[in-house]
């Protein structure tokens, strides 16, 4: 090969890397394999957001209500719509939006355990880390691995303390029991990504479960024709349970005093401040429910950029974590993801019995976990 | 129900102007089939009439060509007086979202021999927008004021008014000004005025029928009661203390509706049979500010939910100038069959909603018969016509239906109050008819005790008002 065709070839390497780094995602660098990081600053973003229209962000948390308000106080002439969802439904959207001509939205809030949205938004690419260095710098290494966490939570067992003043149980199998027959309330895990996440990690806690029922009941559980442990105890528990659309409906059955106990996020432990008779169960063998987070991402085909970044600063809670943005979520039954920001939950995380979902896997069997869940719920039908 | 104001002169006429101006523009007919001149209101919810999901299907079941003739105005009878004043030629005229007329209003039409009448039937009926009977009344408070002042949701009489006080006081919505209103309401339907819901804490108070008991206390007027008398006594407390708003006698709907969608953040808590009554669709952030608050218990542990019965609304009628009235029978017909009305209320089938496998749970707590792929109710979109027209959904896929998972849906906000409601709905089986001037006397004096013009504490007055009751 002459010194021409050899220029010739390190000329198309060059320009090949070059490509490569031209495709598809937002931003201006890019840190890791994924994160994408832009130092501008909080008032450089501002004033190249003031060109943009308004920002378009999808929602399964209505607290983000508080956030927009916050930012567009905080950012005269800036423009949010919210749009809040449940979370299958906003990834559907997420996905019908990155295949047409005009995609609507810029920032995705959403659960993040079940294993959908990674699979689905970000390992296609369709949403996009973006976490500025200065506040990276403050969180802890979980909440940057791939995706973007802004905030801890767990789906957990609450009590209604409108029938109980304590709550009554020690033990997960107690909830098995006749007396409780329609008194137990849970969203729809096939509906509810977070309820989903601890109902299919619960089948990974098979040993778990079985010293529990030999604690109960004092014998070795017999499976009665099931797999495991796990599939034994939710066909047992779900004739007890009434399935609802949503968290927002457990809680008020239990604060109605029509449910004794019911699996919701933990964040409605915030509905406790205006007077919801409530509380969670801390403790109970072998577990009460399961750790969930919420992740923040820019849409792969973001139109407002600088908004989007910009937004995410302020949800995060800036550089300092002290802003605005991020106080409308640390409120009781939410764990900080930042080491300088304090949980929002006077128990911490490490002191509650709960489970911690393996994503991948649950991506990996979910036909086989969906499946069952789809046998059970047409059965309590 | 309150009526409507009558319309007025200038509507009549520029009702006139359209319908020539609008039938100018029908005469343009494809050839070949048989065309089919239809009234339709107008509607943001309904982008394209020409070219709805809907009408295309109807048009290819029957053959017809369906010529739209929109209709702009919202006055049911101002659209039927200046349409039957002149000439134009609209075989059927439909009803829908603000545009709707009561039977009282078509029997005038009917009785003229304007509408066509075939046996007993002068309409076609829309029984599909909602569920057929439940909770008539929805108390809703400002969560927002709730969390910034630290204060539970009231369970009781007592505490309400303790929230209400703090309320008016403690500037709930942070910007320094006494601009706070409590509560607030309308005179225009009756599940407006918080009054009427605040008396259910004390005895049974079913303003639809005229304040009479239910079942076998049918013929027991409760508005003669002294549990009747003792909630009057709250509602005058609270109105003297400024927590109950003016604009529950003075306002009207879209006034209250103003008010509870102002940025400026107003209303602490308003009633409602739904809360599409008063907030506007697709406004998240408003929504999010208020939450319905489970009925109240009375100071003798009455708690009470008034319980509705909604009769089928007006869908359609084919005039009686119609040269056309088999085939506009035809039409009406297949929109009143089950097939039909799901489109008319789901959309297109396998694309919008498909027949549940059983796994989901209905938005009112129940096994669910529909899910919704793509939820389009009261959405800008052109699948079918929003509830405008007749159908008959049967009431399984009504109650039946799953929620399309957006927080800020109507249906699933009011089904979750709902439930809350229903363990203190009554098991109804007998109604006291309306009695139309009872129910007058009754609101008037109401308004008269609440705002202090007459003395409810007075015996010589509560006896004056009892004798008033049986002229």
């Amino acid at each position: 090969m002459g010194k021409i065709s050899g220029r010739i070839v390190v000329l198309i390497l060059i320009m090949a890397l070059a490509l490569s780094g031209c495709g598809g995602t937002v931003g201006t660098e890019t840190k890791n394999m994924n994160i994408i990081t832009d130092n501008s600053t909080p008032e450089e973003l501002y004033e190249r957001a003031l060109k943009e229209d308004t920002l378009v962000v999808y929602t399964v948390s209505t607290r983000v209500v508080d956030t927009k308000e916050a930012f567009e106080k905080t950012y005269p002439g800036l423009f949010v719509e919210v749009r809040d969802l449940r979370s299958p439904n906003l990834i559907e959207e997420v996905e019908k939006g990155n295949e047409s001509d005009t995609p609507v939205c810029d920032v995705v809030l959403c659960n993040d355990n079940s294993g959908e949205f990674k699979s689905r938004l970000v390992d296609t690419g369709i949403v996009v880390p973006f976490l500025p260095e200065d506040i990276g710098n403050h969180m802890e290494a979980a909440a940057t691995d791939g995706m973007v966490s802004f905030l801890n939570e767990a789906e957990i067992l609450f009590y209604s303390t409108k029938v109980y003043e304590d709550c009554p149980i020690d033990n997960i199998w107690e909830l098995t029991e006749e007396k409780y027959r329609g008194r137990i309330y849970m969203p729809n895990p096939l509906r509810s990504f977070s309820t989903y996440a601890f109902c299919a990690s619960s089948l990974d806690h098979n040993r778990e479960l079985e010293d529990a029922y030999a604690a109960y009941a004092g014998e070795k559980l017999k499976l009665e024709g099931t797999e495991n442990a796990a599939e034994y105890f939710w066909k047992k528990v779900s004739v007890n349970i009434i399935f609802t659309n949503s968290s927002d409906e457990v809680t008020e059955a239990l604060n109605d005093g029509k449910a004794d106990f019911g699996w919701c996020v933990s964040s409605k432990l915030r509905l406790a401040d205006v007077g919801y008779c409530l509380a969670p169960v801390y403790k109970l063998t072998p577990f009460s429910g399961c750790r969930t987070s919420y992740a923040v991402m820019m849409t792969n085909n973001c139109k407002n950029e600088n908004s989007a970044k910009l937004f995410i600063r302020f949800l995060l809670g800036e550089k300092d974590g002290q802003g605005a943005g991020l106080s409308p979520f640390t409120t009781a039954g939410t764990w900080s993801v930042r080491r300088d920001v304090p949980d929002g939950n006077e128990v911490p995380l490490s002191e509650i019995d709960l489970i911690v979902p393996d994503q991948q896997r649950l991506i990996d069997e979910k036909e086989k976990r969906v499946s069952f869940w789809t046998d059970i719920l047409k059965g309590n039908r | 129900m309150r009526k409507r104001k009558p319309i007025r002169v200038l509507t009549y006429i520029l009702s006139i102007v359209c319908l020539v101006v609008i039938c100018l523009a029908g005469c343009a007919s494809r050839e070949g089939r048989e065309k089919l001149s239809v009234a339709i209101p107008e509607s943001e919810h309904v982008q394209d009439p020409e070219n709805n999901y809907y009408i295309k299907w109807l048009e290819e079941q029957t053959g017809f060509d369906i010529d739209i003739i929109t209709i702009r105005q919202s006055s049911g009878t101002g659209f039927l007086d200046a349409l039957f004043s002149s000439d134009a030629d609209i075989d059927i005229v439909m009803f829908g979202e603000d545009f709707k007329i009561t039977q009282d209003e078509l029997s005038d039409y009917v009785s003229s021999g304007n509408v066509y009448v075939s046996g007993d039937r002068s309409y076609y009926e829309n029984t599909g927008s909602s569920r057929s009977s439940g909770p008539g009344q929805i108390l809703w408070i400002n969560y927002n004021w709730l969390k910034a002042l630290s204060l539970p949701i009231p369970e009781s009489t007592e505490e309400l008014k303790a929230v209400l006080t703090a309320f008016k006081e403690m500037d709930p919505n942070g910007n320094g000004i006494k601009d706070e209103i409590p509560m607030a309401g309308s005179y225009e339907e009756y599940s407006l005025s918080p009054a009427e819901f605040l008396l259910n804490s004390y005895i049974y108070n079913d303003p639809y029928h005229s304040r009479y008991g239910i079942n076998e206390d049918a013929d027991i007027l409760y508005a003669a009661t002294d549990e009747f008398r003792a909630g009057i006594e709250y509602c005058h407390e609270l109105y003297g203390e400024g927590l109950l708003d003016d604009s529950i006698w003075d306002g009207n709907l879209k006034q209250l509706t103003e008010m509870c969608n102002s940025d400026q953040d107003i209303v602490g808590a308003f009633t409602t049979s739904s809360i599409s009554d008063v907030i506007y669709q697709g406004n998240p952030e408003i929504l999010a500010r208020y939450i319905h608050v489970p009925p109240l218990e009375g100071p003798d542990g009455e708690k009470n939910v008034v319980y509705v019965q909604k009769d089928p609304e007006i869908g359609a009628i084919i005039t009686e100038r119609s040269d056309k009235k088999e085939q506009a029978e035809r039409l009406l017909s297949l929109m009143m069959t089950p097939e039909a009305s799901l489109i008319a209320r789901y959309g297109e089938e396998g694309v919008d909603w498909t027949y549940s496998d059983g796994s989901d749970v209905s938005v009112y707590g129940g096994v669910s018969t529909i899910t919704t792929i793509k939820y389009i109710w009261n959405t800008s979109q052109n699948k079918h016509l929003n509830g405008i027209g007749p159908m008959n959904v049967p009431e399984e896929y009504l109650e039946g239906v799953t929620w399309n998972g957006v927080n800020s849906d109507f249906e699933y906000i009011n089904g979750r109050a709902y439930m809350s409601y229903e363990d203190h709905l009554p098991k109804v089986n007998g109604f006291h008819p309306y009695d139309d001037r009872m129910s007058e006397y009754i609101d008037t004096a109401l308004e008269e005790f609440i705002r202090g013009k007459k003395d409810v504490g007075s015996d010589e007055e509560w006896e004056r008002y009892l004798e008033g009751l049986s002229y």
